[in-house]
């Protein structure tokens, strides 16, 4: 079994708090992704699973075993490292080889090696560079041999440190879909830390928000997206991101409404909202309408109109704040400068506690 | 006929000049170089095969006969010859291998994070502050035979034959190791904390991740630390005329002492194809190293 449990993990760095109190249950064969803002403790929280950081508190488990004080390389999880950390005086076959090779009790021998070297060559393309070396290779042909020697000891879990940061874009989308593919056909618990929501969205099976060392938020992709359970998921989330507004809600005959320094918004359910709490309302540019000026909408200048093809993002100056729209590129677009009104969507408009920043609705 | 029509050749006289120019500049730049190499290698060496090919009599009043290979194959066939290249040997042998060791132990030791690390890095490279001279003078306060600390040091003593050039090769190597000691830390500093992460994680062992990791990518500094330290123990001279003055019994003697004849006892012919001798000693002696050793080293990316 190679479910991954983090149980009240705490890491510090002498007086700093990198991860503080961190909780959650990886599942077996389930692609978790870490995402969270630079120095959050995301990479912490990976690099203690893998035994490269102390744990300060709190009990770490692969399946049934705690880990806390089991050496790295009894733990049976393979890393695929940022800058691939390959041994450059050694082919690409001795590298992949080397985990089989290192460790002298737990030696597999030759015939077998063969095997699995070929057999990961073979997965990840590489068996026409299995005699170059690393420095006569492409950033992913050595991208593609830091998977294939982490593949190749068959471990419970893999580790990835935003394995893509290093690509071009477009090698970064095509090397997208091959992880997912690899995932689908091994079946191995991933667990794979980024700064790209992109790549949070469209490769994990669960995200889990790091902020601060701190768990926000963990769920399928699309309930992250759909339900943000605190201001910073929400605003982390999406692309572009989600509008905000401050406000005070007012419970009454009627809606439940919003009313801020620009205009009112209406809000479909309020949740645990009570009247006359200060607010902060989010509007994903999907759910946002423009309208001709009015006293229902929010007052609105265009300040920019960005074109993207098939669609095109409308900047708007809202109070002291800019608030995207996204709109389809059929009719003519609104000129800058021009004022307009902002509608919301009622169902789409996500209130959060402007002082706990929690979720309400 | 109204414009003139130019000639041809103008566009190719043109560029001709413009080249030429940029040769001339070229040359200029290189001229100080040039200059410098002309005085103090080239010229010195052409004087030396002049004076193992002259014969100068003790009658400085005559001019030196020229006697062609004659003076410098009997020099190279002699057995001060013999002897000063058996002596410059073993000083290289003591010293290169010793220093080396020593270096890699100590940069190991001291490349951690701990608090007060530095004030062990300080005093480890320290001696590269220090002159040859000095350095000698402060060894010898130790290994006096009157009146040093380490005077009872059998395989120490300097005023027994079969001792002190290891005594004196053991000074060389601890003048060296501040130079040792900062090449190799330095190298180590600058292997990737995520190769060692990653190497650990294969599941390597402290030693072999030592020898299959680390070793290989801090070769080039090795390599580097091999042909300097070489060099240097040929070139040794200072620590020899402090400690022993080439005694006790010429044990001490290497070629170079030879060379440099601190008591007059040989002729500038004689001295002039010793040098020659020592010049293709440590011609071949690097080219060696480096031909069996470049192929072992990667640089790697």
């Amino acid at each position: 079994m190679s479910a991954v449990t983090f149980d009240g993990v705490t890491k510090k760095f002498g007086e700093v708090t990198a991860v503080d109190d961190f909780s959650l249950q990886i599942a077996d064969g389930e692609f978790m992704v870490l995402l969270g803002p630079s120095g959050c403790g995301k990479s912490t929280a990976l690099r203690m699973i893998a035994g490269l950081e102390e744990i300060s508190s709190g009990i770490l488990t692969i399946g049934e075993r705690v880990i806390n004080h089991i050496p790295p390389r009894d733990r049976d999880i393979a890393m695929v490292f940022q800058s691939y950390a390959l041994y450059p005086h050694m082919t690409v076959a001795k590298n992949i080889e080397s985990p089989l090779v290192a460790n002298k009790n737990a030696r597999v021998d030759a015939e077998e090696r063969q095997r699995r070297v070929a057999a990961a060559a073979e997965t990840l393309d590489l068996t026409a560079y299995l005699d170059r070396k690393p420095g006569e290779l492409s950033g992913g042909q050595r991208q593609r041999v830091a998977l294939a020697r982490a593949i190749v000891r068959q471990p419970e879990v893999f580790l990835m440190d935003e394995p893509l940061s290093n690509l071009d874009a477009k090698l970064r989308t095509q090397t997208r879909l091959e992880l997912v593919d690899l995932h689908r056909r091994l079946g191995t618990t991933i667990v794979y830390v980024t700064h790209d929501q992109v790549e949070a969205m469209t490769m994990a099976d669960r995200i889990a928000v790091i902020n601060d060392g701190r768990l926000q938020q963990v769920g399928p992709p699309q309930a992250v997206y759909e339900r943000p359970a605190n201001l910073f998921v929400a605003s982390f989330i999406g692309s572009p991101p989600m509008n905000t507004i401050a406000g005070t809600l007012s419970l009454g005959n009627g809606p439940a409404l919003v009313h801020t320094d620009v205009g009112v918004i209406a809000v479909g359910d309020h949740g645990d909202a009570v009247d006359e709490l200060r607010v902060v309302a989010g509007v994903r540019p999907e759910h946002l309408l423009l309208t001709p000026p009015d006293d229902t909408a929010l007052r609105a200048t265009v300040e920019n109109v960005e074109l993207l093809g098939h669609e095109r993002h409308v900047v708007c100056q809202v109070g002291g704040s800019l608030m995207t729209v996204r709109q389809p590129n059929d009719t003519p677009p609104p000129a800058n400068g021009s004022q307009v009104g902002l509608v919301s969507d009622p169902v789409g408009v996500h209130l959060f506690d402007a002082t706990t920043t929690e979720r309400l609705n | 006929m109204s414009a003139p029509i130019s000639p041809p050749t103008t566009e190719r006289a043109r560029r001709l000049r413009t080249k030429l120019k940029d040769a001339a500049l070229g040359y200029a730049f290189l001229l100080p170089a040039l200059v410098v190499f002309g005085v103090f290698a080239y010229y010195p060496l052409y004087r030396l095969v002049y004076y193992a090919t002259h014969e100068q009599s003790r009658f400085r009043n005559r001019p030196p006969q020229w006697v062609g290979t004659e003076q410098l194959v009997d020099t190279l066939r002699s057995q001060d010859f013999i002897q000063g290249l058996t002596h410059s040997g073993l000083y290289m042998i003591y010293t290169v291998p010793l220093g080396l060791f020593l270096g890699v132990v100590l940069a190991v030791s001291t490349h951690r994070r701990l608090k007060g690390i530095k004030i062990f890095q300080t005093i480890f490279s320290s001696t590269v502050a220090s002159s040859v001279a000095v350095a000698s003078v402060v060894f010898y306060t130790l290994v006096n035979p009157e009146i040093g600390y380490f005077k009872d040091v059998a395989w120490l003593d300097l005023s027994n034959p079969s001792s002190a050039l290891f005594a004196v090769s053991l000074s060389s190597v601890w003048q060296n190791l501040g130079l040792t000691f900062i090449v190799v830390l330095a190298a180590l500093q600058a292997v990737p904390d995520e190769m060692i992460e990653a190497a650990t994680l294969d599941g390597y062992g402290a030693v072999r991740r030592f020898f299959r990791i680390t070793v290989p990518l801090i070769s080039p500094a090795l390599l580097f630390l091999a042909i300097v330290l070489v060099v240097v123990a040929l070139q040794a001279y200072a620590q020899i005329e402090i400690l022993t003055q080439g005694g006790p019994a010429g044990s001490t003697e290497t070629l170079l002492f030879k060379i440099a004849d601190p008591r007059g006892v040989r002729s500038l012919g004689e001295r002039g194809s010793l040098s020659l001798g020592l010049f293709v000693l440590t011609a071949a002696v690097a080219g060696l190293q480096y031909s069996i050793m470049a192929k072992r080293v990667t640089y790697g990316d």
